[in-house]
């Protein structure tokens, strides 16, 4: 029988200054080598029990909190996040939000030599570290210099090199592409199992974890409506919350013949450093009615042509035309919020128009906020007001870019809906990684190979 | 490009540079230690190196074309302007041109400093072997970075607007960017404050790196930077 390793016992807590509980009556225990995956809608409470984990909640964030959570024995309400660190790890969402250094060395370097250790063990675990997860060649290379996915194996070297007994991973893979989430899902069940910690991972793409977790969680408005191993919480999904388990059915429209060319890209080439092309001879025809969806591993150049097709980048090479109005929605769109106002940032592009501003943000179901500060909003609230201020611009040429990240996919199924519902009218370009989702409501999918040509499907 | 000090002894020498800087009343002794600290940012990578000089050419220009405009000193009027209610008599001297000049050196020089400090020292290096106010050292290497990024926030919310067909255009345009900057940069802070404590970071009882002698052109630095002082208090 493995260790125990947490023990979570009706815990309730509530952020400050509202009223509604992130998490309510919450009761589990971790054992050492599982890998439990933690599912849940938008909200529904999953970063908050991870917080809970760590002893951030409340340590760090404050708020109301009864019930009581140990972790190795430890009480996380009596220990510090800090004086944890050695049993309790976590990686973040945005890989880039937790960088603290330059160099890849000193950044997992960091937690080893907090915890005390002495130098010489301190270079060991970084290096094993960096070997664990297949990041060793990365040693020496800044942290600003690399990928999304170079970043995100970073932050789990410097996660595993605090050897922890309890990793808690907070949608480990929002930012990689098919391949490399589950080349990273691979590797971290096969660390739970070689070093006997417990791994709780959260995620909004349920299909790849679901392949390799030992337990599942499911929350619902920060209850914990089930904690069953793999195969009963398969058949608890498949009945209980389907969008979770089955794969995405295509949305079905009538599809006309495509209108007019609204976007044509002719031979482009692009380099954001000389002799480092990311873009050579790619050529694009997008036509009204059409959903194109753009596929493709990281770094070979998906947003550089999404870019390209609506203006906002100049074409090196080649050439691109454009007819009527383009609007971009770009990858984070929630953290690029202008106004004091949902209504006034809807409102910006379409010349002030209030009226057109609310009918948008009731279309997306943020009927109400209209005159909250976009920062209050949550963040699954905030992608949608960015939704809301480029379909709003009513244009000719929409390329959206990574919409569904960190979706959860019953928003996915809507958002699906929606664009589908606006497509006659419209030519859509949708950069993903979420093949599903793209397979689902394009009505071609286009793959980029890294500096090859392009390749329609 | 490596340094042929360690960072620790290059900041004492910029540390020098500024104090140097500060208390010198020589235009000619400002300009030196500025050449010479603009020939160690050029050094620098230049997508990098040419935000941080256009900020220090903007505001120095600033402060040249002001200082004579509110300085009410010299009798050698090269020009004399109105009668302001606050301000007074707008007029120049040639005294107040080259107290101008002096002031203007001077904020380039600490600007350039700061630069350098900035684009040519290895932070990692610097808050790993700092012996003294450690949490501070790394405030202000964390505070450093947040310059460039910043600035890719500042493309990100220019390129978020262009999105939406709104242009972003003058002093008024990018002004609007400047509270949700602040704003975002305070998000960041918290997310990063919230990852460097789950990380340990304020446990006690973290050891002290050995440490490793200084060679003779590092005792040499150290010496410079001291007598630069000295020099700088007596003649400069």
């Amino acid at each position: 029988m493995s260790a125990l390793i947490a023990r979570v016992e009706k815990l309730a807590f509530a952020y400050p200054e509202t009223s509604v509980a992130a998490l309510t009556d919450i009761s589990l225990e971790l054992e050492g080598g599982e890998v439990v995956l933690v599912l849940g809608r938008s909200g529904s409470g999953k970063s908050t029990l991870l917080r809970a984990l760590a002893g951030l909640v409340p340590h760090f964030h404050g708020g109301r909190f009864s019930g009581s959570v140990s972790v190795a024995g430890y009480d996380t309400r009596s220990t510090a996040p800090a004086a944890l660190a050695g049993t309790v790890a976590t990686l973040f969402q945005d890989p880039e939000d937790q960088i603290v250094f330059e160099r890849v060395a000193s950044e997992v370097a960091f937690g080893p030599e907090n915890l005390g250790l002495q130098p010489g063990e301190v270079m060991k675990r970084v290096e094993s570290s960096l070997a664990a997860v297949g990041a060793e060649h990365l040693l020496e290379r800044t942290t600003r210099d690399l990928s999304g996915g170079e970043l995100q194996r970073v932050c789990l070297a410097s996660a595993l090199a605090l050897e922890p007994e309890l990793l808690l991973l907070d949608e480990p893979t929002s930012q990689l592409d098919p391949e490399g989430a589950e080349a990273f899902l691979e590797l971290v069940g096969r660390l739970a199992r070689e070093r006997g910690m417990a791994v709780v991972l959260s995620e909004q793409r349920p299909a790849l974890p679901l392949e390799i977790c030992d337990r599942v969680l499911f929350l619902e408005r920060g209850r914990l409506l089930l904690d069953a191993s793999h195969a009963q919480a398969v058949r608890w999904l498949e009945e209980s919350a389907p969008d979770f388990v089955e794969p995405f059915e295509p949305v079905t429209r009538q599809v006309g013949d495509p209108g007019e060319v609204t976007c044509r890209i002719e031979g482009v080439g692009y380099a954001y450093r000389p002799a480092t092309p990311v873009l050579e001879n790619v050529s694009l025809e997008i036509r009204r009615g059409e959903i194109v969806a753009l596929a493709g591993p990281n770094g070979s150049g998906k947003t550089t042509l999404a870019k390209l097709a609506c203006g906002l980048l100049e074409a090196q090479e080649g050439r691109v035309e454009r007819w009527g109005r383009a609007s971009y929605l770009s990858q984070y769109p929630g953290r690029y919020v202008v106004c004091e106002r949902a209504e006034d940032e809807v409102a910006l592009g379409i010349g002030g128009d209030l009226s057109r501003a609310r009918r948008w943000l009731d279309e997306l179901g943020l009927g109400g906020s209209e005159r909250r500060h976009p920062r209050d909003l949550s963040s699954g609230e905030r992608e949608r007001l960015g939704l809301a201020t480029v379909l709003a611009t009513e244009p000719d040429l929409l390329v959206l870019d990574e919409p569904t990240r960190g979706v959860d996919p019953g928003r996915k199924r809507e958002l699906g809906e929606l664009l589908q519902a606006g497509a006659s009218g419209r030519a859509t370009l949708l950069v993903s990684h979420d093949l599903a989702f793209a397979r689902s409501i394009a009505d071609r999918v286009v793959s980029l190979a890294k500096q090859e040509a392009l390749v329609g499907a | 490009m490596e340094l042929v000090v360690r960072p620790l002894v290059a900041l004492a020498l910029l540390g020098a540079c500024v104090v140097a800087a500060l208390v010198a009343t020589h235009s000619l002794s400002l300009a030196l230690l500025a050449a010479v600290l603009l020939a160690l940012l050029l050094r620098a990578p230049w997508r990098r190196a040419r935000l941080y000089l256009l900020g220090i050419v903007v505001s120095s220009f600033g402060l040249f074309l002001i200082w004579p405009l509110t300085a009410h000193v010299g009798s050698h009027p090269l020009w004399n302007g109105p009668i302001l209610p606050v301000l007074g008599s707008i007029d120049v001297t040639s005294e107040e041109l080259a107290a101008g000049a002096v002031q203007t050196l001077r904020l380039a020089t600490v600007a350039l400093a700061f630069a350098v400090w900035a684009l040519r020292l290895d932070h990692d290096r610097i808050v790993r072997e700092a012996r003294l106010a450690r949490r501070s050292v790394l405030t202000v290497a964390l505070a450093t970075r947040l310059i460039p990024t910043l600035e890719r926030d500042a493309a990100g919310f220019v390129e978020a607007l262009r999105g939406r067909g709104v242009a972003v255009e003058g002093v008024r345009g990018r002004s609007r960017l400047l509270a949700p900057l602040v704003a975002s940069s305070l998000e960041r802070a918290l997310t990063l404050a919230e990852s460097m404590e789950a990380r340990g970071y304020g446990r006690s009882g973290r050891p002290l790196r050995a440490r490793s002698r200084l060679n003779w052109r590092e005792r040499a630095a150290l010496a410079f930077s001291l007598l630069l002082v000295v020099i700088s208090l007596l003649w400069l």
